[in-house]
C-alpha cells in the first residue's frame, strides 16, 4: 500500500498556456465588438440632442415652416409634426387591423396549408422589400391619378407596416396556450369568438406592443414620402386627404443638404424630435410587454 | 306521469350528422373570409408592385435593350446604362457587410455565451437603440457631422499609401466626405441592430447538452464556440448576413445623403459613387420619358434582387430553425 | 344581432361616415370661392432652386396681401419643375431655361406661357483657405470644370492671379446632382464663350468628370463647397451669398474681371430684347461692367386653365411677383428685371386662362 502521493500531477481546471490565451483574447474581441457598436450610436445620439436641444420648444414644434435661409430663431416645423402625425396616424389605422386579421388567418386558419405558408413566407420576404420601392408602386398607381397628398403617402407607409405587424401579432399568436382555445371550443364558441374574445385579448400586450415598434418605423421612413407628398410647405395642411403634405423625416432630408445654419438647425431639433418620438414609442412597447403580455418569448 | 320520468323521457334526436363546419353561423365564416382576404392582401400588393413597376420600365427596357447594362449614365445624351448603380449597390453593400458582421456576430455570441442572463437585457437595449436612430438621421449626422471628420482620416490614409501598388487604387485621396466607403459605413451602422438580433436567435437554439458537453470534455469557451455553436448555427448566421446584406442594398436616405452622387465605375473607394437606391430617389422627380422608365427599371431590378437574396435568406434561416427544433 | 356584432357593425358605419365626410370636405380646394378681391384656395409648384429663396420670401409676405392663399413651392431643380407641371401636378413651374426640345413632347401640345421673375448671377465659389480673391478666365473656368486642370497652383491659374498664393491642393468639383437650370446656364456659358475648350455640351444635366462630388439644389452645392477644403463649384449668388461662401471675379467679354453682384447682373440683363414668348439668355453679356454668368428664371404656367379660380390665383401670385415681388430681389441677392421686361411680362397676365 503506498501512500497517497503528494504529487497531484497538472491542475487539469485551467486550460494551458496558449489555449487559456486564446480564449481570453476571444472574449476581450467580443467586447470590443459591443464597444465598437456604442462608439457610432453614442455619437450620433449625442451631437443629435447637443445641436437640436437649443431649438426644441413648444414655439419649435407648432410655428410654420420659414424660408431655407431664415435663422433658427425663426419658425419651426410645425406643419412636419402635423403632417408626420397626420400621415403616420392613417397608415396605422390601416395597416394595423388588417395586419392582425392577416396574422390571425395564419395562425388560426391556415398555417399549415400552401396558402398559409406562401403568405407567411412572401409577408416576411415583403419586410425586407426596400422602402422606395414602395413610394415608386403608390406613385404609379396612385399619385399619376388622383395628385399627390397626405393619403398617398399613409397608402405607402401601410404597406411598409403591413408585414411586420402580420410578422409580430403571428409571433404573439403563435404563444397562445393551445389549451385556453380548446377551453372555448368546449363550451361551444365558434372560431371567430373564440379568437376575437380569447385569443386575441391574451396576446393583446404583444400585439399592441409589435405595432408601435412598427409604427415607429414608419414615423422614421422618408423614401416612401419622397414621391407621394410633395413638400415644400409653409404652412399645415390639415386635409391628409387632398393636396401636399410634409413630414418630419422629409423636412431634415430638404434641409440636410443645405448650407444655412438656419435650416441645419431645423433639421437637427427636427431630427431629435423624431428620435424622441420613436424611443417614445419603443419604450411604451417595452412596457406594455412587461406588464400586460401574459406570454412571452423570454 | 311524473315529472322526474318526463324530464328523463328519450332525447330530441340530432339532425342527420351534418358537420359542425356546414352549421356555421354566417358571421364565423365571414370572419374567415374576411381574415383571409388581408392575408391575400400581402401577396396582392407584392404582385402589383412587381406588375406595375415593370410595367413602368418596359420602355426602358425596350428602348436600351441588352445596353441596360452600360457603363453610362447621362440623361443629357440619352444614355441610360445601369452598370455604374449596380457596382454602387455591390460594392456598399459588400463593405457595409464586411464591417457589420464580425461586429454583430461577435455581440450575439457576447450575449448568449459570455453575458450572465440578468445583463443580457441591457446589452440588447443598447443594441436596439441603433435600430431606433431613423435613416434619414444617420444621413444627417454623416453628411454634417462624419462625413467632414472623415475626410481628414481618408486623406491621411490617402497620402500614407500613395505609391503602394494595390492600396492606392483602392485607397487614394479622398474628393470629400462623401464616398463610397463612407456609405459603406454607415450602411454597417444600420444594419449591426438586424443582423445582432437574427444571428442572436439562431445561436440561441443551440442545444445546452451540445454546449455541456464540449465543456465536460475541458474545452475553454473559445473551443465550445468553435466546436459546438459554429457547426450548427452556421446556416442560421449565413442567413441573417444575408438578410443584413438586402436590407443595405435598399437602404435609400442615408445613401443618397452620403454617397457623393456621381455615376462612376472605379476601385477608388473614398471617391464619390452612386447606387441605385440613391439615383431614384434624387432623380425622379425631374425625369420623364425614357429616364424616368429607367429609374423605374432601377427599381424593379433592386426589387428583384431584394427579393432573391430575402428568399434565400429566409430559407436558409428556416431550414437551419428547424433542423433544431428537430433534431 | 348580438351585442359583440352589432358594436363592431356601428363601428364599422362610423368609420364609413368618417371617411365619407374628409372625402367631402377634401374636394379639390382650387374651386374655392372668391369675395371681392380676397381668394382662396392653393398654388403648388416647383422647380427652379435658383428661385426658391426668392419664392420663399415671397410666399411670406403674399400672406398679408391674400390670407386666404396659400402658396407651397418645392423646389427641386428646373427639371423637377417642367416635369411636374407636364404631369399636372402643379399649377406653375420654376425654371431657369426654356423648355428643351427633348421635353416638348411631355406637354402635349399645350401652350406654356413664360413669365420671366428674376435675374441673377451664377457665382464660381471656391473654399481655400487664405485666398480671399480669385480671378478667372472662362478657359480656365472650362479645364478646371473638365478635369483638365487639376491643381489649384496650376501656372493657368497662377498667371492670371499674380500676387496669390495658391497651395497645391487638388482640386475637388462640386456640382449639381439633379437636373438643373444653373448647370444649364453654367454650361451654356462656357459654351458661348469659349466653345473650342468646352466639350461637355450644355444641358440640364451634364457628365461632369468622375471624382465630381454632386449635391441637390444650388444649398447642396453651396453645402458642399462650405465643407470641403479645396473645392470649387458654381452656385447661384443668392445662395452662396447666404451661406457666406467666397466666390471669384470672372473675366467678360469685354475682358474686364467683375465679381458677381446684383449691379453687375444688372448690367448684364439690361438691353436685352426678349423675344416674343419672354425667353431670353443673360449669359456672355457685351456690356463692359457685365457679369458674364447672369442667368434668369420664368415662371411657366399653362395658357389654358381648367377653372377661373386658378386662372386668378396665378394672376394675382404672379402679378405680384413682378410687381411688389421685385422689391424682395435685391436684399436676396438677385437682380430686378429691366423694366421693358418686366412690363412686357405683366402684359402677359391677361393671357392666363384665355
Amino acid at each position: 500500500m503506498a501512500a497517497i502521493t503528494q504529487d497531484r500531477g497538472p491542475d487539469l481546471r485551467e486550460p494551458a498556456g496558449w489555449r487559456r490565451t486564446k480564449d481570453r483574447i476571444a472574449t476581450l474581441l467580443m467586447v470590443v465588438a459591443f464597444v465598437v457598436v456604442i462608439i457610432p450610436l453614442g455619437f450620433v445620439l449625442f451631437t443629435v440632442i447637443a445641436k437640436g436641444i437649443s431649438i426644441i420648444s413648444v414655439s419649435f414644434l407648432t410655428s410654420p415652416i420659414p424660408p431655407l435661409f431664415a435663422p433658427a430663431s425663426e419658425g419651426g416645423i410645425g406643419p412636419a409634426v402635423l403632417g408626420t402625425l397626420e400621415i403616420t396616424g392613417l397608415a396605422t389605422i390601416m395597416a394595423v387591423p388588417l395586419g392582425i386579421l392577416g396574422a390571425i388567418y395564419l395562425n388560426e386558419y391556415g398555417g399549415r396549408g400552401l396558402l398559409g405558408r406562401l403568405i407567411g413566407f412572401f409577408s416576411d420576404v415583403m419586410t425586407g422589400v426596400p422602402s422606395i420601392i414602395m413610394g415608386l408602386f403608390l406613385f404609379s398607381i396612385w399619385v399619376v391619378h388622383f395628385g399627390f397628398s397626405g393619403f398617398a403617402g399613409a397608402l405607402a407607409l401601410g404597406c411598409l407596416m403591413l408585414p411586420i405587424v402580420i410578422r409580430s401579432t403571428y409571433e404573439m399568436l403563435r404563444l397562445v396556450p393551445g389549451s385556453l382555445r380548446e377551453g372555448s371550443y368546449a363550451v361551444g364558441a365558434t372560431k371567430s369568438r373564440v379568437t376575437m374574445t380569447v385569443v386575441l385579448p391574451a396576446a393583446l400586450g404583444g400585439i399592441v406592443s409589435g405595432a408601435l415598434l412598427a409604427v415607429a418605423r414608419a414615423a422614421g421612413e422618408t423614401a416612401p414620402l419622397l414621391f407621394t407628398i410633395l413638400g415644400g410647405l409653409s404652412t399645415a395642411n390639415p386635409n391628409p386627404f387632398s393636396g401636399a403634405n410634409i413630414a418630419i423625416p422629409m423636412l431634415i432630408f430638404n434641409n440636410a443638404s443645405s448650407p444655412y445654419t438656419g435650416a441645419q438647425a431645423r433639421a437637427w431639433g427636427a431630427a431629435l424630435t423624431l428620435i424622441a418620438l420613436a424611443f417614445i414609442l419603443m419604450i411604451a412597447a417595452r412596457l406594455i410587454t412587461a406588464r400586460f403580455s401574459r406570454y412571452s418569448r423570454y | 306521469m311524473s315529472v322526474a320520468t318526463r324530464r328523463a323521457g328519450p332525447a330530441i334526436p340530432a339532425d342527420p350528422a351534418r358537420a359542425l363546419s356546414e352549421r356555421r353561423p354566417l358571421g364565423d365564416r365571414g370572419f374567415q373570409i374576411l381574415a383571409l382576404a388581408c392575408g391575400l392582401l400581402v401577396l396582392a400588393i407584392l404582385v402589383l408592385i412587381a406588375t406595375s413597376t415593370s410595367q413602368q420600365a418596359a420602355l426602358w427596357f425596350s428602348t436600351e435593350g441588352i445596353k441596360v447594362f452600360a457603363k453610362t449614365w447621362n440623361p443629357a445624351a440619352n444614355q441610360f446604362g445601369a452598370l455604374p448603380f449596380i457596382y454602387g449597390t455591390a460594392i456598399t453593400g459588400a463593405i457595409a457587410v464586411i464591417m457589420a458582421v464580425p461586429v454583430s456576430v461577435g455581440i450575439a455570441l457576447l450575449l448568449t455565451q459570455v453575458v450572465p442572463y440578468r445583463w443580457a437585457r441591457p446589452i440588447v437595449y443598447v443594441v436596439d437603440l441603433l435600430a431606433v436612430v431613423p435613416s434619414v438621421v444617420w444621413g444627417l449626422w454623416g453628411i454634417l457631422v462624419f462625413g467632414p471628420w472623415i475626410q481628414h482620416i481618408y486623406a491621411s490614409i490617402g497620402s500614407a499609401v500613395q505609391g503602394v501598388p494595390v492600396l492606392d487604387d483602392l485607397f487614394g485621396p479622398p474628393t470629400s466626405g462623401a464616398s463610397f466607403f463612407t456609405c459603406g459605413i454607415i450602411l454597417a451602422f444600420m444594419i449591426t441592430p438586424i443582423v445582432t438580433s437574427l444571428s442572436r436567435e439562431v445561436i440561441a437554439t443551440v442545444p445546452a447538452i451540445d454546449r455541456e458537453g464540449a465543456y465536460a470534455l475541458g474545452a475553454t469557451r473559445l473551443e465550445m464556440i468553435r466546436g459546438a455553436v459554429w457547426p450548427h448555427s452556421k446556416g442560421g448566421v449565413t442567413g441573417a448576413v444575408l438578410l443584413g446584406l438586402g436590407r443595405a442594398m435598399g437602404e435609400t436616405i442615408a445613401a443618397a445623403l452620403v454617397i457623393g452622387s456621381s455615376p462612376t465605375i472605379t476601385s477608388h473607394l473614398f471617391a464619390p459613387g452612386y447606387n441605385m437606391p440613391a439615383v431614384i430617389a434624387n432623380q425622379f422627380g425631374e425625369a420623364s420619358g425614357v429616364w424616368r422608365s429607367g429609374l423605374i427599371g432601377l427599381g424593379v431590378m433592386l426589387f428583384a434582387i431584394t427579393i432573391i437574396i430575402n428568399i434565400i435568406a429566409r430559407g436558409i434561416v428556416d431550414r437551419s430553425a428547424r433542423r433544431q427544433r428537430g433534431a | 344581432m348580438d351585442r359583440l356584432h352589432r358594436k363592431r357593425f356601428t363601428a364599422g358605419i362610423a368609420l364609413a361616415v368618417i371617411a365619407m365626410l374628409a372625402a367631402a370636405c377634401s374636394s379639390s380646394s382650387t374651386t374655392g370661392g372668391s369675395s371681392g378681391s380676397s381668394l382662396t384656395g392653393t398654388l403648388n409648384a416647383s422647380g427652379s432652386s435658383f428661385q426658391l429663396p426668392f419664392q420663399q420670401a415671397a410666399i411670406q409676405q403674399f400672406k398679408s396681401v391674400q390670407p386666404n392663399m396659400t402658396v407651397n413651392y418645392g423646389g427641386g431643380g428646373s427639371g423637377k419643375g417642367r416635369s411636374d407641371l407636364a404631369a399636372g401636378v402643379v399649377q406653375f413651374a420654376g425654371s431657369d431655361s426654356p423648355i428643351p426640345s427633348a421635353e416638348t413632347a411631355n406637354f402635349k401640345g399645350k401652350t406654356v406661357l413664360y413669365f420671366p421673375v428674376i435675374i441673377g448671377p451664377i457665382t464660381v465659389s471656391y473654399n481655400l483657405s487664405g485666398v480671399t480673391s480669385l480671378k478667372l478666365t472662362p478657359t480656365v473656368i472650362a479645364e478646371i470644370f473638365q478635369g483638365t486642370i487639376k491643381k489649384w497652383d496650376d501656372p493657368a491659374i497662377k498667371s492670371i492671379n499674380p500676387g496669390v498664393s495658391l497651395p497645391s491642393t487638388p482640386i475637388s468639383l462640386a456640382v449639381r446632382a439633379d437636373s438643373s437650370g444653373t448647370t444649364a446656364n453654367f454650361s451654356l456659358f462656357l459654351m458661348t464663350a469659349v466653345p473650342s475648350v468646352w466639350k461637355l455640351g450644355s444641358s440640364s444635366t451634364i457628365s461632369w468628370p468622375s471624382s465630381a462630388h454632386a449635391g441637390n439644389g444650388n444649398g447642396g452645392v453651396a453645402q458642399i463647397i462650405k465643407s470641403t477644403p479645396g473645392s470649387i463649384g458654381y452656385v447661384d449668388f443668392a445662395d452662396a451669398k447666404a451661406a457666406g461662401l467666397t466666390y471669384a471675379s470672372v473675366q467678360n467679354k469685354s475682358g474686364n474681371y467683375i465679381a458677381p453682384s446684383p449691379t453687375s447682373a444688372s448690367a448684364a440683363a439690361a438691353g436685352i430684347t426678349p423675344a416674343s414668348d419672354l425667353t431670353f439668355h443673360a449669359v456672355w453679356s457685351p456690356a463692359p461692367e457685365a457679369y458674364p454668368i447672369t442667368y434668369q428664371s420664368w415662371v411657366l404656367v399653362y395658357q389654358k386653365q381648367s377653372s377661373t379660380n386658378t386662372t386668378k390665383m396665378l394672376q394675382a401670385y404672379i402679378g405680384y411677383l413682378l410687381g411688389p415681388g421685385q422689391q424682395l430681389l435685391e436684399p436676396l441677392g438677385y437682380a430686378k428685371l429691366p423694366s421693358s421686361i418686366d412690363q412686357q411680362a405683366k402684359a402677359q397676365l391677361d393671357k392666363i386662362g384665355m
